[in-house]
C-alpha cells in the first residue's frame, strides 16, 4: 500500500509565546520548530498501519520553506521512508491544499506510484484552522474520514474509527481517501540510534510548485488574546459562609 | 542549652509594627509551617509566623528575638526533605515566600540578583525567556531558590555544571544579633581570607538568614538532546556511567533508574515512553542522558559516539528524543519519581510512613552499594525505592511503610534500615547527603560519619555567628 502522510511544521507549542512590539506579530523565535503534534499521531497511525499490513511504503510531505526538511527528517526515522518538502506561494488552507494537491500529482509521477491513504494531522497545534485535510480531499476527489484515533485495513477500503462528542463512528469507506487524525490511546514512537543514522543518508526531495491558486485569507492585524482577571478569593468564617457568598456571586453574575 | 524565651503577646505587637497584616499567631498559623515535605521526622508549631517582604523587616524580627533569646527559623516555599525549615524549638519562623522579586540581572558579568524567596521555576523560565541559564535544577522546581543555597541544592545538572555552591556569587545575611552583612561579591574569583559566603551555603538557617542573593548565570546552550539507553540489568546501566567522561563527553545529566520506578511513575504521569521490550529483550534499568551543544551537528556527533560506547557495553538500544515536546516527556518520568512514590504512601497518625537517604557514593560503588541496599530491605521486610543522579553518585533511596505497620514501627525499622547503610555508604568512601542536607533527619547520621572532632568544629563555628544558639536550634551540628 502506498501511504502520503502531510506534516506542518510548526512552533513549539509548549513555549510561551508573546507579541514582539516592533513587528507587531508573535514572536517566535524562542520556540523551536517541531512536526506539528496532531501529524505526529497521524505519522505514528501510518507506521502501525503499515506495520499491520506489511508491504507499504510511507512517504511525508510538507509546504514549507526549506528549514522544514528539518521537520521531515524527524519523520524519516519514525516510520516514513520518503520525503518531499514543496515550495509554493502558500499562505492560507485554500492555498495549502491546493499546493498539497499539485504535489501528490507530482510526486506520483515521479515515483510512479498512486497513493492509496493519504493521512492529515486533524489541525495544526499553531492556526488550528483544521481545514486542509478535508480540502485537499475535495481537490483530489476522493472521500475524506476525519478525526480519527484508530485505522483498520478491510477488504473494501480500510475502516475508521472516528471520534465524537458523543462517542465512536466506525466508518469503513474506500480507497484511495483522505483521512485526518486526532490524538489516539497510544504515543508516537521515538527515533532509535540506528533510525535516525538511517534517516540521514536518505535525500529529500524538492518541489516546486507555481501555480497555487490565491490565498483567500489576507492577515489584517495581530492581537493578544485579552488578559484573564484575576480571581476572587472567597475566604469567610465557616464552609457555609463561603459557599453562600460564592453562589451570591454567581447569582449576580446571572450565570445560574 | 540555653533557655529560650517565649514570644509574649508584646512581642507580637512588635512584629506586628514592623510587618503589618503579616504576623500570624496561635490559630491563624497554617499547619503547613509545622512540616517541610518529610514529616516523618516529626511536626512542631511555632509560637509565630512573620512573612517578611524586607531585608529590614527580617533584621528587626531577628534583632527583638535575638534581644529576648527566642528561635528563628528561616522558611522557603518548605519543600525540604530533613526537617531543616520545622520549628523544633518553637519561636518564630520568618516565612520568605513574599520576597520574591528577582531585581535585576548585570550581563556584564553574568549575574542576577534576586530576593530568597524566589521560587526555582520562575527563575529558570525568566532566565530562559532572556537566552540566559541558571544550571542548578533540583527536582523540586518550587522550591524557593533561598532554600536551594541554605541546603546547597543540586540537581540533575549538577553533572556537567555543579551544584548551587557554584552559583552563589554574594548575599546579604540577617545575622543573629539582626545586625546586616554582605558577603561575597560579583567577581569570579577570590582569594580574599575565609569564604564566609560558602558557609553560608549549606549551613541552613543556623548561621544567619539570607534575604538578598546574587547568583551567577550561563548563556543558555543553544541545542539539547537526550537519550534513553535501555539496560537488562543495573549492574551493565551502571557500569556504562564512568565510561562517557573517560572519553570525552560532558553529559549535562546522567541520570539511573529501574524499571519498576518507571513504570510507577509513567503511571502517575499517564504517558509511558520507556521502552520495555525491545525486540524480545526485556529492559531492567535504564540510563537517560542528556548533552547540550552549540547546534545539532555538534550534538548529533556526542549522539552517536555516546550511543556507540552504551551499545559495546550492554544496552538494548538507545532512544532519541531530540524535540523539545519529546524531551519533556522523557524527562517528566524521572522528574516525578518522588510524586509517584508519594501518591502510593500511607499515612498514620497525620504521618507520612515515607522516608529517605540521600547519600552519596563514588561512581563505581554505585551498584554494589545499591544492590546491598536492597538486600538490607529485603531482609527487614521494608519497601525500598531507589534512584539517582549516577553522574555524581548521588541515590536517593525511599523506604514506605505498608499500610499495616504502626508509625513506631515504621519508625524503629526505618532507623534500624539506616543504621545499617549509612555507615556501609562511609565504608565505601561516601558522604550522609549529596543534595538534601542535614535538618534534624540526618543529624545523627552526620555526626557518626565526620567523628567528633569534625562536629566539634563545626559547633565552633556555629557559636561563632550564633553565640545565643538562636538561630534554627537542634538543625545540621547539634542536638537540641
Amino acid at each position: 500500500m502506498e501511504i502520503l502522510v502531510c506534516i506542518k511544521q510548526v512552533p513549539d507549542d509548549s513555549v510561551n509565546i508573546k507579541m514582539n512590539p516592533a513587528t507587531n506579530a508573535p514572536d517566535l523565535d524562542i520556540a523551536t520548530p517541531i512536526v506539528n503534534a496532531f501529524d505526529t499521531y497521524a505519522l505514528e497511525m501510518a507506521t502501525r498501519l503499515k506495520e499491520a499490513i506489511g508491504d507499504s511504503t510511507i512517504t511525508v510531505v510538507s509546504v514549507g520553506p526549506d528549514k522544514a526538511k528539518d521537520a521531515i527528517k524527524t519523520c524519516l526515522a519514525v516510520g516514513a521512508s520518503k520525503g518531499y518538502v514543496v515550495k509554493a506561494d502558500a499562505t492560507d488552507t485554500i492555498s495549502t491544499a491546493d499546493a498539497l494537491a499539485k504535489a501528490v500529482a507530482k510526486i506520483e509521477e515521479a515515483e510512479g506510484v498512486k497513493f492509496d491513504i493519504i493521512f492529515c494531522g486533524k489541525e495544526s497545534t499553531d492556526c488550528a484552522s483544521g481545514q486542509v485535510g478535508t480540502m485537499l480531499a475535495e481537490d483530489l476527489d476522493v472521500p475524506v474520514v476525519t478525526n480519527l484515533v484508530d485505522i483498520e485495513k478491510i477488504d473494501a477500503g480500510i475502516s475508521a474509527k472516528q471520534e465524537t462528542e458523543e462517542g465512536y463512528n466506525i466508518i469503513e469507506v474506500a480507497m484511495p481517501c483522505v483521512v485526518t487524525v486526532t490524538k489516539p490511546e497510544y504515543e508516537p514512537r521515538y527515533p532509535t540510534i540506528k533510525s535516525k543514522m538511517a534517516a540521514r543518508k536518505i535525500p529529500i526531495g524538492e518541489l516546486e510548485i507555481g501555480d497555487v491558486v490565491a490565498p483567500a485569507v489576507t492577515v489584517v492585524a495581530n492581537a493578544e488574546p485579552p488578559k484573564k482577571a484575576a480571581g476572587v478569593k472567597i475566604n469567610e468564617e465557616t464552609l457555609e459562609e463561603s459557599m453562600a457568598m460564592a453562589l451570591g456571586m454567581m447569582r449576580d453574575a446571572k450565570v445560574l | 542549652m540555653s533557655a529560650y524565651g517565649k514570644v509574649t503577646p508584646e512581642i507580637v505587637e512588635k512584629f506586628k509594627e514592623i510587618a503589618p497584616g503579616r504576623v500570624y499567631v496561635g490559630e491563624e498559623i497554617n499547619d503547613d509551617f509545622t512540616h517541610d515535605e518529610m514529616s516523618i521526622y516529626g511536626k512542631a508549631m511555632p509560637e509565630a509566623v512573620v512573612d517578611a517582604m524586607t531585608t529590614e523587616e527580617v533584621a528587626a524580627v531577628v534583632k527583638i528575638c535575638y534581644e529576648n533569646t527566642i528561635p528563628v527559623t528561616a522558611r522557603g516555599a518548605g519543600t525540604g526533605l530533613v526537617g531543616a525549615a520545622v520549628p523544633i524549638a518553637g519561636g518564630v519562623v520568618i516565612g520568605t515566600t513574599k520576597m520574591n522579586k528577582i531585581l535585576e540581572y548585570d550581563l556584564n558579568n553574568f549575574v542576577v540578583k534576586i530576593q530568597p524567596g524566589v521560587l526555582l521555576n520562575d527563575l529558570a523560565e525568566d532566565c530562559v525567556s532572556r537566552g540566559l541559564m541558571y544550571p542548578p535544577d533540583p527536582g523540586e522546581k518550587f522550591a524557593a531558590v533561598g532554600g536551594n543555597v541554605a541546603t546547597n541544592a543540586g540537581g540533575m545538572r549538577a553533572c556537567k555544571y555543579g551544584a548551587t555552591r557554584d552559583y552563589v556569587r554574594a548575599m546579604t545575611v540577617v545575622l543573629s544579633n539582626g545586625d546586616i552583612a554582605h558577603f561575597g561579591s560579583t567577581v569570579s574569583k577570590t582569594s580574599s581570607g575565609y569564604s564566609l559566603v560558602n558557609l553560608m551555603i549549606g549551613s541552613e538557617g543556623t548561621l544567619g538568614i539570607i534575604t538578598e542573593l546574587t547568583l551567577k548565570v550561563i548563556p543558555a546552550p543553544k541545542e539539547v538532546i537526550s537519550l534513553v539507553m535501555p539496560f537488562e540489568d543495573l549492574d551493565s546501566c551502571i557500569s556504562t556511567v564512568p565510561l562517557f567522561k573517560k572519553n570525552n563527553l560532558d553529559p549535562q545529566a546522567l541520570e539511573f533508574m529501574e524499571r519498576a520506578i518507571v513504570e510507577k511513575s509513567e503511571k502517575y504521569v499517564g504517558k509511558a515512553v520507556y521502552p520495555k521490550n525491545i525486540d524480545g529483550v526485556e529492559a531492567g534499568a535504564y540510563l537517560l542522558v542528556t548533552f547540550d551543544g552549540r547546534d545539532m551537528d555538534e550534538l548529533e556527533e556526542i549522539m552517536e559516539q555516546a550511543s556507540e560506547i552504551a551499545l559495546e557495553n550492554g544496552a538494548i538500544d538507545v532512544i532519541v528524543a531530540d524535540t523539545p515536546p519529546k524531551i519533556k516527556d522523557v524527562w517528566a518520568a524521572r522528574s516525578s519519581f518522588l510524586e509517584a512514590i508519594k501518591a502510593e504512601t500511607n499515612w498514620k497518625d497525620g504521618l507520612e510512613l515515607l522516608d529517605e537517604c540521600d547519600v552519596v557514593v563514588p561512581l563505581d560503588k554505585i551498584a554494589p552499594y545499591v544492590e546491598y541496599v536492597y538486600a538490607v530491605g529485603k531482609k527487614m521486610g521494608l519497601q525500598v525505592e531507589s534512584f539517582g543522579h549516577a553522574g555524581d553518585g548521588n541515590l536517593h533511596i525511599y523506604v514506605i511503610g505498608d499500610d499495616q505497620i504502626s508509625v513506631e514501627d515504621f519508625k524503629a525499622k526505618a532507623d534500624a534500615f539506616f543504621d545499617d547503610i549509612y555507615p556501609e555508604a562511609t565504608r565505601v568512601g561516601g558522604l550522609v547527603s549529596g543534595e538534601h542536607a542535614i535538618g534534624s533527619g540526618k543529624l545523627k547520621y552526620l555526626a557518626e560519619a565526620e567523628g567528633e572532632r569534625n562536629m566539634e568544629l563545626m559547633l565552633g563555628i556555629k557559636k561563632v555567628f550564633d553565640p545565643k544558639m538562636i538561630l534554627n536550634p537542634g538543625k545540621v551540628c547539634y542536638k537540641l
